[in-house]
């Protein structure tokens, strides 16, 4: 392969692993941007074989450095995560070195700056996409540098057969594969954690709809997604395939006629959010929110009890989550992660329950206020003259299930969803369903509200998964003397998730990818490598949990640290730099000697003739015998050693030789003795 | 035979040497880095980032060992070399097992300065480079072992191994200046113009004359002698170059040197303007004479002024 085709080829790889590096950074969704428009139009121009700013050093910088202030000062102000600005930063570092002038030193540049954007990927990330842009970035990083170690120093316009030098260095990109792996798994896990960034949230975002309202005349696209938002072992195990159980996740208790919200006070953050008094029976649930779900809100099966043991996990690892009760609306996770693990406590049966609180049940009676008359007439014509309370709500909830249907179509629902639903288009999903029995509900005199969480559950393995599509709606009515139970007027074909069936199994292959990596990467921790030398030296006697985690505290982005050390190295660069310029630029001291001389003997009218040399100009000054022919000589031969032998001429010696050929050439001396060109 | 000290000296010496490059520094500090900063935060993406930079440093020392492992040297030597001036050095590399890459040849132990670069060696195929080297000071040179150095595979560290080969070089004085005039031609002349041996040169026809005992029977001209029936010997004018014979006289240190490339220059010199060119050192004579044969006679003689000279003559 000759030079320009070794080049070109090294170049495109050179580029790939920075693109691959990037892909790292902006997967994160923490990129701002403009940064990815900029780097993206920069991968594209290198790619087609353009350096645009090859011959624009100076101004390219202060473009550059124009960019730097921008991004920093974004961060001063707290627009931008102080990171985020950093690895932004050496993202334009990379795109600005792509297009420069292609140079073994612009090629380690890029691929420096691309490990700082992979490192910083690390810090920003924790998706499995990591995992395939580090792969990537490796293979052609790799492969980039290989070429270019194999090209010389120098280039040189001559063949160079590419493949065993491609074949020996894949083998070797594949044994540092292995070996990162072997070093990932043994390396100690010990954790100073001075510094740690918080978590962000992930690129694929929240999947579940899980807010703090529910606005009827929402899209029910979600019920076709099978992402996985929660995992859970269950103790007892029911050992079924489907679960077919409510997940309780949050109340609505206030409905205006468009959307429910709740009315909860929150409480102080704690350790174990405890419902109600656990009693014999209980469930218990281990579960793991998922980054997928990007909720705080905890979720348990119906009806919960209580919330213990929370941890908050994130890049940075696992620490203690506190969580905070909003009386009647939900529990939610005060510290902020990624993912999250906990234990849940959950009463399978009707829990024993006294009274309902007056402010609460006036909540749960409340109608909107511009109510369509239609519907409390619909309600009073199926309950008929039935006065029990539990009677009535099965009568009211099977009158919705038999004579409504389900759909995700929803279209032209105007100012009065509840009657578009019931008397108009006589379909809807969950939430509609859930919001007309709460509504008839209310209108018998019975305590209602709406419920959002999920029903379903998916066993895979020993667990069972939650996914996003499960996400539903229902209703909790209150019976005196049996507390809150459960009615849920949609029909069962709408209650689970209905993915479409390929797509379902290309999310379970991600899913599995992705619980694994989760598993085996992101959370790998000190007991985990603990456990991993304990089997490589005794097999293992018994199922380890997954769930031992070591706790850890998170700090704050010490600001004035990293900015200090940010100017520490800007200001060592600077330093450097003038040095090394300083010290290029300085010429040789040989030849300020010789600029010195030239300027002695011009002084003195000696005039050297065209291409005639200092060696040459003395032979005619000793053939002339000039009185100064022989200093000339010896500054001569001064000269070529100085500057040609390796015989450094030391300044005492330097100023001696041109004050002797001062003196020599003063016009008292070389009267009559001039010798001009000939 | 070696000295002791040489001896312990080589055997003290690690079979390979290792350096980090510019590029190897940098990756160095970045892998402290990120490895601290995994330490701080415990993100475990971090360890695995250092857990392949870490196994790019292991696996460049493989690699790089493989790399230099069964390679074979043999040097191509010039006849000699002028100090300050770079000449070339031969070196043919084959690799008897497996391949080679990214080497780089050069002089172990030697003030050469310069080296040859071959990108690929494949099994059993010879390849040669040629290493443009310079030799900072005249004399006698000892080689004793070529370096083998490799960048490959990721040019972070240059991984070095020391071939034993040892040769001799002479290095001639350096060609400085010589602007001085030598004396006069006369002064130093060493041909006598005054005695009859003048006309015993290949030039133009000067007469004959008798052949008297002793003299060369080659220059008898056979035909005039059968006429004359006596021998008669053909003289012809002898080409009357001038002669000098330049004579150092500093023993040791500086001036020896400068003297030494002085008279260096002025033999070049003087041999381009035609003249015969004899030396005089430390008691060592060399007859005026001309040609590249006798400037390198010159030449070796002033390399080796100062230090021990091999036996049997100049040639190292």
């Amino acid at each position: 392969m000759n030079l320009a085709s070794r080049r070109k080829l090294r170049l495109r790889l050179r580029d790939l692993a920075a693109a691959s590096a990037y892909a790292a950074v902006a997967l994160s969704g923490a990129m701002p941007v403009w940064v990815s428009v900029l780097f993206a139009l920069s991968f594209i121009v290198a790619l087609l074989g353009f350096r645009p700013l090859a011959g624009l050093r100076t101004g390219a910088v202060l473009v550059l450095l124009a960019l730097a202030v921008i991004l920093f000062g974004l961060a001063f102000r707290g627009a931008l995560n102080l990171v985020v600005a950093a690895v932004a930063f050496a993202s334009l570092v990379t795109a600005h070195r792509m297009l420069a002038a292609p140079e073994p030193a612009t090629d380690r540049q890029v691929l420096l700056a691309s490990l700082l954007l992979i490192a910083g990927a690390a810090a920003l990330s924790g998706e499995i996409w990591y995992a395939a842009c580090l792969l990537a970035f490796g293979v052609f990083a790799c492969l980039t540098l290989g070429l270019g170690v194999v090209e010389g120093p120098v280039e040189r316009d001559e063949d160079l057969p590419l493949r065993p030098v491609l074949r020996q260095v894949s083998v070797g990109v594949a044994l540092a594969l292995a070996g990162g792996v072997a070093f990932f798994i043994l390396f100690p896990r010990i954790s100073w954690n001075v510094a740690a960034r918080r978590a962000t949230p992930p690129l694929l975002g929240g999947t579940t709809g899980m807010t703090d309202r529910v606005r009827l005349g929402g899209g029910g696209s979600i019920k076709t997604s099978a992402r996985v938002v929660a995992r859970a072992t269950l103790d007892p195990d029911p050992g079924v395939d489907h679960l077919e159980r409510y997940w309780v996740g949050r109340h609505f208790d206030t409905f205006d006629g468009q959307e429910w919200r709740g009315s909860g006070v929150p409480g102080a953050p704690k350790v174990y959010a405890g419902l109600s008094p656990l009693i014999p029976g209980t469930q218990v649930q281990r579960i793991e929110l998922l980054p997928a779900y990007e909720s705080r809100t905890l979720i348990g099966l119906a009806q919960p009890l209580a919330f213990s043991q929370a941890q908050a996990l994130s890049t940075a690892g696992s620490t203690t989550a506190l969580m905070v009760i909003v009386k009647g609306e939900e529990v939610h996770f005060a510290t902020p992660g990624n993912a999250y693990r906990y234990v849940a406590f959950t009463f399978g049966g009707d829990i024993p329950a006294g009274r309902l609180d007056e402010d609460e049940r006036a909540r749960a009676l409340a109608l909107p206020e511009h109510l369509d008359p239609r519907v409390a007439q619909l309600a009073e014509r199926v309950a008929g003259t039935d006065g029990d309370p539990r009677s009535v709500a099965r009568k009211l909830e099977g009158w919705l299930k038999n004579n409504l249907g389900y759909t995700l179509e929803l279209a032209g629902e105007g100012d009065a969803p509840l009657s578009h639903f019931l008397f108009d288009r006589r379909a809807g999903h969950c939430e509609h369903f859930a919001t007309a029995l709460a509504v008839l509900l209310r209108t018998r005199g019975i305590p209602s509200r709406v419920v959002g969480g999920f029903f379903g559950g998916e066993r895979v393995g020993e667990r069972y998964v939650v996914r996003a599509g499960d996400a539903h709606a229902w209703v909790e009515a209150w019976i005196d003397g049996r507390g809150w139970i459960t009615l849920d007027a949609t029909p069962e074909a709408g209650r689970s998730n209905q993915p479409i069936a390929a797509l379902a199994r290309l999310i379970d292959l991600y899913e599995s990818l992705e619980e694994y990596w989760r598993k085996r990467v992101v959370d790998y921790s000190l007991i985990d490598q603990v456990g991993f030398v304990r089997d490589l030296v005794q097999p293992p006697r018994g199922q380890r949990t997954d769930d031992a985690h070591p706790e850890a505290t998170g700090g704050t982005v010490p600001f004035r640290q990293v900015l200090g050390a940010l100017a520490a190295v800007v200001l060592t660069w600077l330093v450097w730099r003038g040095l090394s310029r300083r010290l290029a630029q300085r010429p040789h001291p040989a030849t300020s000697f010789l600029t010195e001389v030239e300027r002695r003997l011009s002084r003195a009218h000696i005039a050297r003739q065209d291409g005639e040399g200092l060696e040459e100009l003395s032979r005619r000054l000793s053939s002339r015998r000039h009185p100064a022919a022989a200093t000339l000589q010896r500054v001569t031969r001064r000269y070529l050693e100085a500057r040609f032998g390796a015989r450094p001429l030391p300044s005492a010696e330097r100023r001696a030789l041109l004050h002797s050929l001062e003196r020599e050439l003063s016009p008292r001396n070389s009267r009559a003795q001039e010798p001009g060109p000939s | 035979m070696a000295s002791w000290r040489e001896r312990l000296r080589q055997w003290m010496k690690p079979p390979r040497t290792l350096k980090v490059t510019r590029a190897g520094r940098t990756y160095l500090v970045l892998t402290v880095g990120i490895g601290l900063g995994a330490l701080n935060t415990g993100n475990n993406l971090l360890y695995l980032v250092l857990g392949f930079l870490l196994a790019v440093i292991v696996l460049s020392g493989v690699l790089s060992e493989r790399a230099i492992r069964d390679v074979r040297v043999r040097r191509l030597l010039p006849d000699g070399a002028f100090a300050g001036e770079p000449f070339p050095l031969r070196y043919e590399v084959t690799r008897t097992r497996g391949q080679a890459f990214a080497l780089e040849v050069s002089e172990a132990d030697s003030a050469l300065k310069g080296s040859g670069w071959i990108p690929y060696v494949a099994q059993g195929r010879p390849e040669v480079v040629r290493a443009d080297v310079v030799a900072p000071r005249r004399g006698p040179l000892k080689l004793t072992g070529v370096r083998i150095t490799t960048l490959f595979p990721f040019g972070l560290f240059e991984k070095t191994r020391t071939a034993l080969l040892a040769d001799g070089l002479v290095i001639f004085p350096r060609r400085g200046f010589s602007c001085e005039p030598p004396g006069s031609a006369d002064a130093l002349h060493q041909g006598d113009s005054s005695t009859g041996r003048h006309r015993d040169g290949a030039g133009d026809l000067l007469g004959l004359r008798e052949l008297e005992p002793g003299e060369d029977a080659r220059r008898v001209h056979w035909k005039k002698s059968a006429a004359a029936a006596q021998l008669l010997k053909v003289e012809r004018e002898r080409e009357d170059r001038p002669q000098y014979t330049l004579s150092v006289t500093e023993r040791e240190g500086d001036a020896l040197e400068r003297a030494c490339e002085e008279t260096a220059a002025l033999t070049r010199r003087l041999l381009e303007d035609g003249a015969e060119v004899g030396l005089l050192a430390h008691g060592r004579k060399i007859r005026p004479g001309s040609g590249p044969g006798h400037e390198k006679r010159v030449l070796t003689a002033l390399a080796f002024l100062g230090f021990d000279e091999p036996r049997g003559g100049h040639a190292p």
